[in-house]
Order: structure tokens, then C-alpha cells, then sequence
């Protein structure tokens, strides 16, 4: 290592090494492009298989419910919410993990986001669009959904600005729109490489289209780095408040259960609880995929573990204040909601299953040994998952399913076609990760670069493409 | 390759980024100008060498925000105070609370938007399925110094940029 200390990068990188030291930029290059250039193997194709089956099946039952209507879902006074509004906030959730670890982790230099900022955004985005989905059908009319955009039309009609429903509206979809710009923007360097190294012209040809005939001179990173950091620090607010609007569909209300100022705060760290776990479930198959072990390390794993152990103490302090709140404020209706149906009453089940999966389970992060196992990690974000999931299911279902009108209570319970409608956003989210980690870098090839301990070239062999014009 | 005109300029490559910027001074030194340099990831120090102003997105972004939120906040207020005013909950018509949160995202959207497109702009980038970069190697492991030069500096031009330290000098004419 004395070499490595002697070259001139040592004094700035004075921090331990974030990737191998011994690792050159083109095979960086080469190791993040590879799952570009060769053929998939088996298990790609046997992922793809189940992802389109899933995503068939939810296919299927979104036409039934389109063409018979949405009595097939079962959804009866007072749930009416249903489960789409649930798999709705749990997509979002999945999808704060994306923005917050390329513009938060960014804008606090956080140097180790580079392994993982690339297939988090992707994640993003696509848990975006399959959240869009569920609002989209559970209007029942999803033929004109597009009332919900603001447009003149002949009624003279215009949406109501002060509900949080039209909130919820501005805040998703430009959220998606700053997420997919700011994914493509860091993406077109990394394109230009792939239309540098390609070996076919069909692929040159598509590369160049969409890296934008990028050279990487100087004046070009300029502009770009000050963009980057532009739309990191727009996109931190961002993340933040889509989904304190999101949790305002709740709070604003007046039903015991969502009328909680809490929300806000607590829906955020929830989502970055969740969206982290997801990144782990997604990560630990890409590196092992794609053979990237190098690159997403164990000391990443690590790291986001502790995210995810510091976000479940905040969820499982949002759990306890509500529980607090409502005992010390002595409304009944908000302890019978709170206290009694969530923990003791019908829907004590999900209500204990959260307290296992959210507050439980993410304590053995405490240790360091779990936080560098693979198996633990990927077995734990998995609870994580299906814990917040159940998080959104106690806060929607319960709420509803016992309001102020007793002769109204009706217990919840979710139809095959809930299910089916949710595994097949499930294969809509897979098959779109696995076609972008088939034809995109997943890793940002140029951010890693720049931190690499020693970027050096490799020395080109006599027998070089360019010999005719060496001097 | 291309038959375009290209202005005669010399191109070196370099191995590691310090002999790059070493270069920069080198040649801004000796008096030559328009000198631009490609580099696979933004190498940090490179716009302070070359002598960039600061770029000018901050002020896009700014602008765009402002006008963004302004605009979203005018058309909350002209759909729900003006163009059909509708009384609801006995809430005034021109709400400030309520209609934060859409002027706020307006104005993310508007300066995100112009962001991206000032970064096309500044960059003149566009969809080119013909592109080819002047090396295939500048996006991967290579430094390039690329220095317009006249015709008869081009000798001096790469011997001084071979004593630099250059991997390869070529000239693009």
C-alpha cells in the first residue's frame, strides 16, 4: 500500500477507501458495463418469467375490474378506501429511498452513495409509477382520470386547490417528473461510456441518441456538476414534502386515527425506513446478479442498515406517541381506535404484526454481525417490507372500519383481487428493474471514478487502435 | 471519418489527472487560449485550472423556481377566487395555507424543468445516433488536453505536450 499512500490523491482521500484500492477506471468500466455487453444468464430469464407472469396476472385482474367495474373488489361501506390507497402509500414510501440517497446523502457528502445513488433512483421512479396506478383505478372512472389535472374544459369547472387529494396530485407527479430528470441527467455520462465501449452499430446508434452527444469536456462537467448539486438541493425539500402531502390526505381529515399532526415527520422516516429496506432486498440480488460484489460492498450494507435502524426508532416513536397521545388526551373515540381495535380488537393481528416487523425485527441491527450478514440483511428488509405494508394497512383500514356511527362498522378484509391487483405492481416494479439493469449502468460508472483512491489509466499496448497517429 | 471542417487543434492524452491539470498550467501558461480538456468523471480542480466562471444554472434554477410558485400560487388564486369563486367550509377564497403545497411543487417543477434543459443548453447536447467522440477512450480512462493551435505551432505544441508527460499527442485538423 505504500505506493498508494505516496500518490498525490492520498492526502485528499485521507477517509478509509470506499472501493478496492487496487481497482482502474476502465475496469470499472468493464466490470459495471459487463451485465450490458454479455447475454443475460438463466436467472435473468427465469426472474423476467415470474415478474411478466406476475405482472399478467395483475393485468387480468385490472381488466376485470375495468370491465365489470369495481364491485368485483369487494369494497363496502365504511372501507372504502380499500387496499389500493394502501398499496398506494406504501409505492411512494418505496420510492423516497431513491431521492434521499442521491440528493440528501449528496448534499451531506456522503461519499459511498456512488455504489448504490444509480439502481436507488431507478427504484424510485419505478415505485412511482406502479404507486400511480392504484389512485388511478380506485377512482373507479379511470377514464377520466384526467379530471383530476386542472385544464379548461366546457364545464367551467376547476379542481378544488384546497383539498389534499389535489396535493397529492401536484406532489406525485412532479416528484416522479424531478426524479426521472434528475436519474437521466446523472445518467448521460455513463451513457456516453456505454456508446463509447459498444461493440455493435445498432447500439452506438441507441446510446448516442440518448446520451446526447456527450463528450465530457471540462465546460461540460462544469454545467453539470453545478446542475447535479442544483437538483440535489431541490429534490430534498422535494422528498420531503411529497410524502408530508401524502400523509395530509389523512391528517387533514377529521377521523380518528388520521387526524394526527404526527403524521407528516413520521410518514417521511417511515418511507425512508421502507424505501432503504427495499433497496437492500433489491440490491443484494443485483450484486450478486451481476457479480458486483466490488463495488455494492458489505461496508454499504452496513451503512444503510444503520438508516434503517435509525429510521425504525423514529417509526416505532411515532407508534408510541399515538398510542400516548390519545390515552393522555382521553378521547374515546381515539382510544378505542389507537388502543383497542388496533391492539386488542379485530385487527389486533396486523396492528402486533407492525410492532414485530417495524420495532422488533430491526433491533438486531444493533449488532455489527447482522449488518454484515447477507442472509440477515436480506431476510430483515424483507420484514421491513411486509411490516410497512401492514403499517399502511393498520393506519387506512382500522381507521375507517370503525367510525363514529356504530351501526356502520364493518370489518376489512381484502379480496383475491386486492391481492392480485398488488403482486401484479409487484411484477411491473421487477420486470422494469431487471430491463434496466440489463441496458443501463446500474452503478453511476463516473461517480465511482471520482472516488476511486488512484484513477489512473491503464497503459495502452503497442498494438493500440489509434498506432497510425502516434507522434 | 467526418468530413466536416475541424480547426487544426493538437489532442493529448494523458494517464492520471495531475499531469492533466500539471498541462493546463503548462500551456495557459505559455499563452495559448480556447484549451478545453475531456475527462471521464469531473475531476476536481479542472474548471479552477482552465479558468471557468462559475456557471450560471444557480441563476436559472432561482429564477425558475420563483416565476414556477408564482405562477402556481396566481392560478390557485384566479381558478378559486376569480374564474369560479365557490365557498368552501366558509374558507376565504384566496386560502395562503392550503395552497402552499401546490406552489411549492409548481415551483420545483418549473425550476427542475429548466434545469435539465439549461444543462442541454450549456452543453449544446442533443440525440446524435452518429456521434463519435474524438476518442473512444476520453469517456473511459483517458485525460484529454485539446489545444487550438495554427498550423505551424502544431510541432511545438507537441513536443512541449509530450515533455508533459503525454501518453499520445495527436493532431485534429
Amino acid at each position: 500500500m505504500s505506493q498508494v499512500a505516496a500518490h498525490p490523491h492520498a492526502t485528499v482521500n485521507a477517509e478509509p477507501p470506499i472501493y478496492r484500492a487496487d481497482l482502474t477506471l476502465s475496469q470499472v468500466n468493464r466490470d459495471i458495463t459487463a451485465a450490458i455487453f454479455r447475454r443475460p444468464n438463466a436467472w435473468w430469464f427465469v426472474g423476467m418469467a415470474i415478474a411478466l407472469s406476475c405482472l399478467g396476472l395483475g393485468s387480468y385482474v385490472v381488466w376485470v375490474q375495468l370491465h365489470v367495474g369495481m364491485g368485483v373488489l369487494g369494497l363496502k361501506r365504511p372501507g372504502m378506501w380499500g387496499t389500493y390507497i394502501v398499496d398506494f402509500v406504501f409505492w411512494v414510501g418505496i420510492a423516497h429511498a431513491g431521492t434521499l440517497i442521491s440528493a440528501i446523502l449528496f448534499l451531506f457528502r456522503q461519499r459511498w452513495r456512488t455504489a448504490i445513488n444509480r439502481s436507488a433512483e431507478a427504484m424510485t421512479i419505478f415505485a412511482v409509477m406502479c404507486a400511480g396506478l392504484f389512485p388511478l383505478l380506485h377512482i373507479g372512472r379511470t377514464m377520466i382520470a384526467y379530471w383530476l389535472i386542472p385544464y379548461p374544459n366546457t364545464r367551467h369547472l376547476w379542481v378544488n386547490f384546497r383539498s389534499p387529494l389535489i396535493w397529492d396530485v401536484f406532489a406525485v407527479s412532479t416528484y416522479t417528473i424531478i426524479s426521472l430528470l434528475f436519474w437521466y441527467q446523472g445518467m448521460i455520462p455513463d451513457l456516453a461510456t456505454v456508446r463509447d465501449m459498444h461493440p455493435g452499430k445498432i447500439g452506438r446508434k441507441v446510446y448516442g441518441i440518448f446520451s446526447q452527444r456527450w463528450k465530457g469536456t471540462a465546460r461540460d462537467w462544469h454545467h453539470y456538476e453545478a446542475a447535479y448539486g442544483l437538483f440535489a438541493a431541490i429534490a430534498t425539500p422535494l422528498v420531503l414534502s411529497v410524502h408530508s402531502v401524502v400523509s395530509s390526505d389523512f391528517a387533514v381529515s377529521s377521523i380518528p386515527g388520521w387526524h394526527d399532526t404526527i403524521f407528516p415527520p413520521y410518514f417521511v422516516a417511515g418511507a425512508i425506513f421502507s424505501g432503504f429496506a427495499m433497496v437492500i432486498t433489491v440490491l443484494t440480488v443485483v450484486r450478486k446478479a451481476f457479480s458486483l460484489e466490488d463495488y455494492i460492498t458489505i461496508d454499504h450494507m452496513e451503512l444503510m442498515a444503520k438508516i434503517i435502524l435509525a429510521t425504525s426508532m423514529i417509526v416505532s416513536y411515532g407508534y408510541i406517541i399515538e398510542v400516548f397521545m390519545s390515552w393522555y388526551g382521553e378521547v374515546a373515540v381515539e382510544n378505542h381506535i389507537y388502543i383497542w381495535i388496533r391492539f386488542f380488537g379485530p385487527y389486533a393481528w396486523a396492528g402486533w404484526t407492525i410492532v414485530f416487523c417495524n420495532c422488533i425485527a430491526p433491533l438486531i441491527f444493533w449488532f455489527r454481525f447482522a449488518r454484515r450478514n447477507m442472509l440477515i440483511l436480506f431476510v430483515a428488509s424483507i420484514i421491513i417490507n411486509i411490516g410497512m405494508w401492514f403499517e399502511r394497512y393498520v393506519i387506512i383500514v382500522t381507521s375507517l372500519s370503525q367510525d363514529f356511527l356504530p351501526s356502520n362498522w364493518r370489518y376489512f378484509a381484502p379480496t383475491t383481487w386486492d391481492i392480485g391487483t398488488f403482486i401484479g405492481s409487484l411484477g411491473l416494479f421487477f420486470m422494469m428493474f431487471m430491463l434496466f439493469a440489463r441496458f443501463v449502468p446500474v452503478i453511476a460508472i463516473s461517480e465511482v471514478k471520482s472516488v476511486l483512491r488512484t484513477p489512473v489509466g491503464e497503459p495502452r499496448q503497442p498494438s493500440g487502435s489509434l498506432e497510425g497517429s502516434h507522434v | 471519418m467526418s468530413s466536416k471542417y475541424r480547426p487544426p487543434a493538437v489532442l493529448a492524452m494523458f494517464l492520471d489527472p495531475e499531469r492533466l491539470l500539471a498541462a493546463i498550467k503548462a500551456v495557459r501558461e505559455q499563452g495559448y487560449r480556447g484549451i478545453d480538456a475531456y475527462t471521464p468523471y469531473p475531476v476536481h480542480g479542472l474548471s479552477d485550472a482552465l479558468g471557468l466562471k462559475i456557471s450560471w444554472m444557480p441563476r436559472v434554477t432561482k429564477t425558475a423556481f420563483f416565476v414556477g410558485a408564482g405562477l402556481g400560487f396566481t392560478f390557485e388564486a384566479w381558478t378559486m377566487a376569480w374564474a369560479w369563486p365557490l365557498n368552501i367550509a366558509g374558507k376565504p377564497y384566496i386560502s395562503v395555507p392550503a395552497y402552499m403545497p401546490v406552489t411549492f411543487e409548481s415551483g420545483i417543477l418549473i425550476a427542475g424543468i429548466s434545469t435539465f434543459i439549461a444543462v442541454l443548453i450549456a452543453g449544446r447536447l442533443r440525440p446524435a445516433p452518429n456521434f463519435q467522440n474524438l476518442d473512444a477512450s476520453l469517456t473511459n480512462d483517458r485525460f484529454g488536453l485539446y489545444v487550438p493551435v495554427r498550423p505551424y505551432e502544431q510541432a511545438n505544441v507537441q513536443e512541449l505536450l509530450t515533455s508533459l508527460g503525454a501518453e499520445e499527442v495527436r493532431n485534429l485538423a
